[in-house]
């Protein structure tokens, strides 16, 4: 019990509390918890408290499913702690909180980068054509 | 069977709105039938009310053996114990008593309105994500009909999810016994017809109980199909003696099939019930001939029978000859 004890209780100097994501799963097959743990632990190391999970793959029905505690969000928000980026993100997509600015700003990329992409390509198939009507 | 479970601990005051109340954690005031939107509530009688439950529960009848039948569960030998006639007499009373906790009725309600709430609209997520989101808020101690299921649609909307998809999560994070995420194929209008034809409605509707919530389209659909098998081959006598009985008798009156039934209940010589059967009809059916007259000139027992088989009835050579059968059986009863 002794050796036990030392990688158990652990002390820290500094961090704090953060709520991230710990994945889990197997290979080829991801699952998150949504969790409170200290910001030193290691990612899927020991956590102060399990607040929800989100599976990223979609189900049969096309959907992802998440569940969030709320209460006990609010509780560890009150308390005074950090949220990871995704987990940012994926309040705002919930409502819970105000939706995530880089959220906007990925959506506004993506479609920048889709409408270049799609003006790019009649210019290669107007030239495409070409040989074609010239016999 | 397991499913029962949750309905055996219920009820100290043994009605049924208390059971609903604790079991659905529902807030909401009384509910009238479908069928009668437009009448007051005051004015119709609801399936809730103490002198129609009481008029049901009489004639579902207790039928200890049946209600008491073995169920489906771990073999143990059977004990043998030595009673004085006085410890009979008590442990039939205990019987009793838990019989009737059995055969609390599930409650008949309305269909439940569709889902159709926006929260948010969010144009800029248009198109970005492929699939949908489903939250769930996980906490514990908020009632299932109040937790908040939302979902984010691909096209950036935030509504709140429909009754189907509110049944299916809180069944995978807070299961049910008895209960399955994806309802079972045999829930289906083809496969239905199969389980009546090897006469296992009280099954199908145990586990119609178990799988679906009282108010949900499935439930009532279900339920109404069965009691609309048992009504076409005269099937009554299975659900007589269970806790579905006042549900069929209840559905029954309000579309005014109670032919059937009545003759069935006098060819087993059920002359209270047949009574109780249209004292039911009369309360629910205040303006209707029979019940002017019965009011008028105070019917009792053969008589109620009589009047009500000529101006209600369709099948009235079929409840006279049933009568005449009856009073023949007494007389000769009665002579010998």
């Amino acid at each position: 019990m002794v050796q036990l004890g030392s990688r158990l209780l652990k002390g820290y100097r500094g961090g704090h509390v953060v709520i991230r994501f710990a994945l889990g799963g197997c290979t080829n097959r991801p699952f998150f918890r949504i969790v409170a743990a200290h910001s030193r632990r290691a990612r899927d190391g020991k956590y102060l408290e399990q607040l929800g999970c989100l599976d990223p793959l979609p189900n049969a029905r096309g959907e992802k499913v998440a569940g969030l505690n709320l209460e006990r969000l609010r509780h560890w928000l009150g308390c005074g702690a950090q949220l990871s980026r995704p987990a940012e993100k994926l309040l705002g997509l919930a409502g819970f909180l105000p939706l995530h600015p880089m959220t906007v700003t990925g959506a506004e990329r993506l479609r920048r980068r889709r409408r270049a992409q799609e003006a790019a390509v009649p210019p290669v198939a107007g030239g495409l054509q070409q040989p074609g009507e010239k016999p | 069977m397991a499913a029962l479970g949750a309905w055996g601990t219920a009820v100290q005051r043994g009605r049924l709105w208390g059971a609903a109340r604790a079991l659905w954690g529902w807030r909401r005031p009384q509910r009238a039938l479908g069928q009668d939107a437009g009448k007051k509530k005051d004015a119709k009688p609801s399936f809730t009310d103490e002198a129609v439950q009481n008029l049901l529960y009489k004639m579902t009848g207790l039928d200890l053996q049946k209600v008491f039948r073995p169920v489906k569960q771990e073999l143990k030998p059977p004990k043998y114990k030595l009673l004085t006639e006085a410890q009979l007499e008590e442990a039939t009373k205990k019987a009793i008593k838990e019989a009737k906790e059995k055969l609390t009725m599930p409650p008949v309600l309305d269909e439940r309105e569709p889902i159709d709430d926006v929260l948010a609209e969010d144009k800029i997520l248009d198109g970005i994500e492929t699939t949908k989101y489903i939250f769930t808020d996980l906490t514990y101690s908020i009632p299932h009909r109040e937790r908040f299921i939302v979902v984010r649609e691909p096209n950036g909307v935030l509504r709140k999810a429909t009754w189907e998809e509110r049944d299916r999560m809180i069944q995978i994070f807070f299961p049910k016994e008895g209960r399955r995420v994806i309802p079972q194929a045999v829930f289906k209008d083809e496969h239905l017809v199969t389980v009546f034809q090897q006469d296992r409605h009280e099954d199908i509707l145990n586990m119609c109980i178990a799988q679906f919530e009282p108010d949900s389209a499935d439930y009532i659909r279900i339920h109404h199909r069965t009691y609309d098998d048992i009504e076409k081959h005269a099937k009554y006598d299975l659900l007589r003696s269970t806790r579905h009985f006042g549900g069929m008798v209840w559905y029954l009156v309000n579309r005014k099939k109670t032919d059937g039934l009545l003759i069935d209940m006098i060819h087993r010589d059920l002359l209270d019930d047949a009574t109780s059967l249209i004292t039911l009809y009369h309360m629910l059916h205040p303006e209707c001939q029979s019940a002017k007259e019965a009011e008028e000139r105070k019917l009792q027992g053969v008589d109620l029978i009589k009047v009500f088989a000529k101006t209600e009835s369709q099948k009235e050579g079929y409840i006279q000859l049933a009568l005449q059968a009856y009073e023949e059986a007494m007389a000769t009863s009665t002579g010998s």
